[in-house]
């Protein structure tokens, strides 16, 4: 059966501590400066005396099911996964144009200064895969953040759906349906940008998109023909070869 | 460790991309997915196997079950033990960044010996054995012309200090002492005072709690940080005393920014409301089940919620109001212990009058208030402490402050003999991952300490402030590397669980663990015998008669036991002096000490001047910041202040200012914040080193050390770090 991992937040028990972004980072390699998860906060208003308070949320791609970062990926790069919902970045296929980040309207991606192309949150796909929670799930302190899928009614995830009140942080004036709930309330959810695709994007999705992705069919063609070229050819020369990027 | 990926040859990188390709659906072009056949789809990209192990956290003293993962012999990740209930299966940032702390630039790879003058960083790399010898005979000779006390050992906080403190006793000194006389001694005198032991509390089943003089939420404490939000879901009410506007405080229902100094007087307002309006429960409590409750009512008269208020600036109508409330929660109520309380001159009369808060509540031994130790049943093993004929009769600082607690004794009282050389010469220092230059107040006075001694040997995995002035630098391997004795834990009312650490991975380098470092120095020093024994018999007689526990460890990385949680004492005395709890002290009073809290107002800054306070957050543990992982956070540390004294002095966020006391003066940026009380200003810990071997936070920001004057608590010798006041000046 078909997945659709989602993750539901209660940002009211959220202490800032940071394990999600440190667990997050070492998981991943992410670089210095940079970040698939974060927390958000709200100012104090420090007239409102004893009752001050400052409100936590944390976050991260939200896998949206109307993703503008799909949208505006002209080489089908980005794409959503139609068994588990996430929303993958095949680096193999990018051509670092840099759509998806400027039309993601939640800042959820970044450039890897080294790889040149989007990272994103990916609810730790590989750690599903060993049967483990994704990393910043895993390691929060107050577990402030559930992990699971919709579409089974048991799950965690489905039972604070149907008990509690939800809302989501979107994007203004688009809704991208984010698949990331917060519990009853959450602030601040003022902060998400608006949904920047290129200029030429009108004529990439009507036109030049569905070309680009056969003409990327027929180059996997070709490295498939290489592929079995080098099978049969052995592999005497792999191994000291450098890496070429 | 810059890149731990392995560089991808041609033919693996055809074979990814090409299976890559193939499992992305989403790129939406049937050519290629008709073209691979499924079983190529599935394979994903070549990984190394992960192997997982149980061990415990070490990056601050808390001892959080982790589990690592380990891929080519290199430690990836670092994930919680779910089944650890201590923690609550979490592990924080900190835990997190301990792959960061394994593999460290900054680490220390072989022993090292100073050859130029201290501090001035000149070493040779010198082999264990010369190193060892070195060691050996250094102390040999200051025992020999000193005595065997004339070394002072700082065993660390650390699950192999017992084997510092077990080499401290055998080679014959009393001088033993610790971090915690930094940290929390004022706290546990107050409690062992008061109630006869150190309580746990039971923050998960309580219902109304009070925080003063501590920040869980970033200084955070297993079980209780986790726990205070499971209480409030479970509708506890949590109320904040703080000068500072903390997350505790941005997360509290309450916040009442108090004048710092002024906690006495809030607790003692309110047990003033809760003995006059007959709020205690009379039957199982007051008077009946304490000791001077009829002085203790003279004794309040005096200390109305109007004075409270006029003294910390909380309104009467809420200390009163609080008092109701907090009674009416009562037995499952506290006034939360917290756990650092070296702030100031009198912090165990501050923390006697939260004790006793706590008595009149009634809440020992009970749900939702403070726990009496629970049975873990680790055993010490048993070994024989030789007599040397010639040294004095007690540690050096004894007898300077009534309420000196065994074993612990006070860094600062001890410097201070060292520097007079009264009553007895100290000129060795035998020292364990603790970084007193880095976290002492007064870092001149810790200097000049140093200048005394004539021998400092160091294990630290870094090259600590500490470790820049020592003599000889020993490598130690870290937590993760090491196979450690069995360590008996109390979460709370969550459990009472025992664990043990086997190495992750090997020692790297020439690092070794001071286990293995003080088994040398034994031997080398006719000592051998009380060292004769490997790590796997000492576990069997820790855990003897404990059965399954070493199997536990092994298999869910912790053992626990079962014993009682609530209403140990059942009816029999408790260990205090009078068997109930005291309100009066009859040992103070023979002491010339108060036998109940007697409020003193704290010396107030004059107009161009501050309290300096300090603290650390969520993320950082003192001189464990030197973190990469970490400092992404915060590079360097801040100078809190109010914006109204900011602008009267002219002075803009941002600004680089110098701080200044009487003890010295550090540099850092200034950052301004309403979140913080008028006439106080804030630092965090960990930052300002002096050692380049700290490249993370070398010459980044102010340390603490170097601006905090030295003061103590009177009763307990604990270091009072909230009493220094000090100027702001814009450094042009």
């Amino acid at each position: 059966m078909k997945k659709k991992y989602c993750m539901v937040i209660d940002s009211s028990v959220c202490i800032d501590c940071k394990a999600c972004m440190v667990s997050c980072k070492v998981q991943h390699n992410v670089p210095r400066g940079r970040w698939r998860n974060w927390i958000k906060h709200t100012e104090p208003d420090f007239s409102m005396g004893k009752h001050t308070f400052v409100h936590f949320q944390p976050g991260g791609c939200m896998q949206c099911d109307e993703p503008s970062c799909v949208y505006a990926c002209p080489s089908g790069a980005t794409f959503k996964d139609e068994e588990t919902g996430i929303v993958h970045v095949n680096e193999d296929l990018c051509i670092g144009c840099g759509n998806c980040i400027t039309a993601c309207p939640y800042g959820a991606r970044y450039r890897h200064p080294v790889k040149r192309v989007p990272d994103k949150c990916d609810f730790c796909s590989d750690r599903l895969s060993r049967g483990l929670l994704p990393a910043c799930v895993d390691t929060c302190p107050t577990k402030a953040r559930t992990f699971g899928d919709m579409n089974d009614p048991d799950s965690d995830v489905s039972r604070l759906l149907r008990d509690r009140e939800t809302v989501r942080v979107v994007s203004k004036p688009v809704d991208t349906k984010p698949n990331m709930f917060y519990l009853a309330e959450t602030m601040p959810a003022d902060w998400p940008g608006s949904v920047e695709y290129p200029a030429a994007h009108q004529a990439m999705t009507g036109f030049v998109n569905p070309l680009v992705k056969i003409a990327v069919g027929i180059s996997g063609l070709g490295v498939a023909a290489m592929f079995l070229k080098q099978l049969f050819t052995g592999d005497e020369t792999s191994g000291n070869d450098k890496e070429e990027v | 460790m810059k890149d731990k990926m392995p560089p991808l040859s041609r033919r693996k990188f055809l074979k990814t991309s090409l299976a890559a390709a193939a499992i992305s659906t989403g790129a939406g072009s049937p050519l290629v997915k008709s073209l691979v056949p499924r079983a190529h789809a599935s394979g994903g990209r070549p990984q190394a196997p992960i192997s997982s192990h149980f061990t415990v956290c070490d990056m601050c003293f808390n001892r959080c079950g982790m589990i690592a993962r380990v891929q080519n012999g290199v430690i990836t990740k670092i994930d919680p033990n779910p089944g650890f209930l201590k923690s609550r299966g979490m592990l924080c940032a900190r835990g997190n960044a301990a792959t960061k702390h394994i593999y460290d630039p900054d680490r220390l790879k072989y022993p090292l010996r100073r050859t130029g003058k201290r501090g001035e960083g000149k070493w040779e790399r010198i082999s264990w054995d010369e190193a060892l010898d070195y060691t050996a005979e250094k102390l040999l000779e200051i025992g020999e012309k000193y005595t065997r006390c004339g070394v002072m050992f700082i065993p660390g906080s650390d699950m192999q200090s017992q084997f510092v403190n077990r080499f401290a006793e055998v080679f014959g000194s009393f001088n033993i002492t610790s971090h915690e006389t930094l940290c929390l001694l004022s706290k546990n005198r107050a409690y062992l005072d008061t109630l006869g032991e150190v309580p746990y509390p039971d923050v998960y089943y309580s219902k109304y709690i009070i925080i003063a003089g501590a920040n869980p939420f970033e200084a955070i404490i297993t079980p209780d940080t986790m726990d205070f939000f499971e209480a409030r879901k479970n509708g506890c009410k949590i109320i904040v005393l703080d000068p500072r506007f903390t997350k505790t405080a941005a997360l509290a229902d309450e916040w009442y920014q108090i004048k710092p100094g002024t906690d006495m007087a809030f607790f003692l307002a309110l047990c003033h409301v809760i003995v006059k309006e007959e709020l205690f429960e009379a039957e199982g409590c007051c008077p009946i089940r304490t000791y001077g409750f009829d002085e203790f009512f003279l004794h309040i008269q005096k200390y109305t919620p109007e004075w409270a208020e006029k003294e910390c600036g909380i309104p009467a109508e809420d200390i009163i109001r609080i008092a109701r409330e907090i009674t009416a929660a009562a037995p499952a109520a506290m006034v939360y212990p917290g756990r650092r309380t070296s702030d100031y001159e009198d912090s165990t009369q501050i923390r006697r009058a939260m004790a006793i808060t706590n008595a009149l509540l009634n809440n020992f031994d009970k749900p939702g208030g403070l726990l009496a130790i629970r049975e873990v049943g680790v055993k010490t093993p048993y070994y024989d402490v030789p007599w040397y004929d010639d040294n004095p009769f007690d540690r050096v600082e004894a007898g300077m402050v009534p309420g000196l607690i065994d074993h612990e004794g006070s860094f600062q009282l001890m410097r201070d003999a060292i520097i007079s050389g009264e009553p007895y010469p100290i000129k060795g220092w035998f020292n364990f991952k603790t970084n007193f230059m880095q976290t002492a107040a007064n870092r001149n006075k810790t200097l000049e300490m140093i200048d005394h001694l004539e021998f400092i040997v160091n294990i630290d995995i870094a090259m600590t402030d500490t470790a820049w002035y020592s003599d000889v630098v020993l490598p130690g391997a870290s937590f993760l590397e090491r196979k450690d004795p069995v360590s008996a834990l109390q979460g709370s009312s969550a459990c009472a669980c025992a664990v043990m650490r086997d190495p992750v991975v090997p020692e790297m380098f020439e690092s070794r663990s001071p286990f293995w470092i003080c088994q040398q120095l034994a031997k080398r020093m006719g000592l051998g015998d009380s060292f004769d024994f490997t790590l796997d018999e000492y576990r069997k007689q820790q855990v003897d008669g404990l059965d399954g526990a070493l199997e536990a460890m092994k298999m869910m990385g912790v053992y626990y036991n079962p014993s009682r949680t609530y209403d140990i004492y059942a009816g029999s005395p408790l260990k205090t002096l009078t068997g109930v709890k005291e309100i009066y002290n009859q040992r103070y009073a023979r002491a010339g000490v108060d036998p109940m809290p007697v409020y003193k107002r704290p010396k107030q800054p004059s107009e161009n001047e501050f309290r300096l306070v300090v603290g650390r957050t969520a993320f950082f543990t003192h001189s464990n910041t030197n973190n990469e992982l970490l400092t992404e956070f915060m590079e360097e540390n801040t100078l809190n202040m109010h914006p109204e004294p900011a602008a009267r002095m002219g002075l803009k966020d941002g600004d680089l200012v110098e701080v200044k006391s009487r003890a010295g003066q550090g540099r850092l940026r200034l950052e301004l914040t309403q979140g913080i009380e008028k006439q106080t200003v804030y630092m965090a810990t960990g930052f300002g080193a002096l050692s380049p071997g700290m490249s993370l936070v070398h010459n980044k920001g102010a340390s603490i050390s170097e601006v905090l004057e030295d003061y103590y608590d009177e009763i307990s010798g604990n270091m009072a770090m909230h009493e220094t006041l000090v100027t702001v000046r814009k450094v042009a």
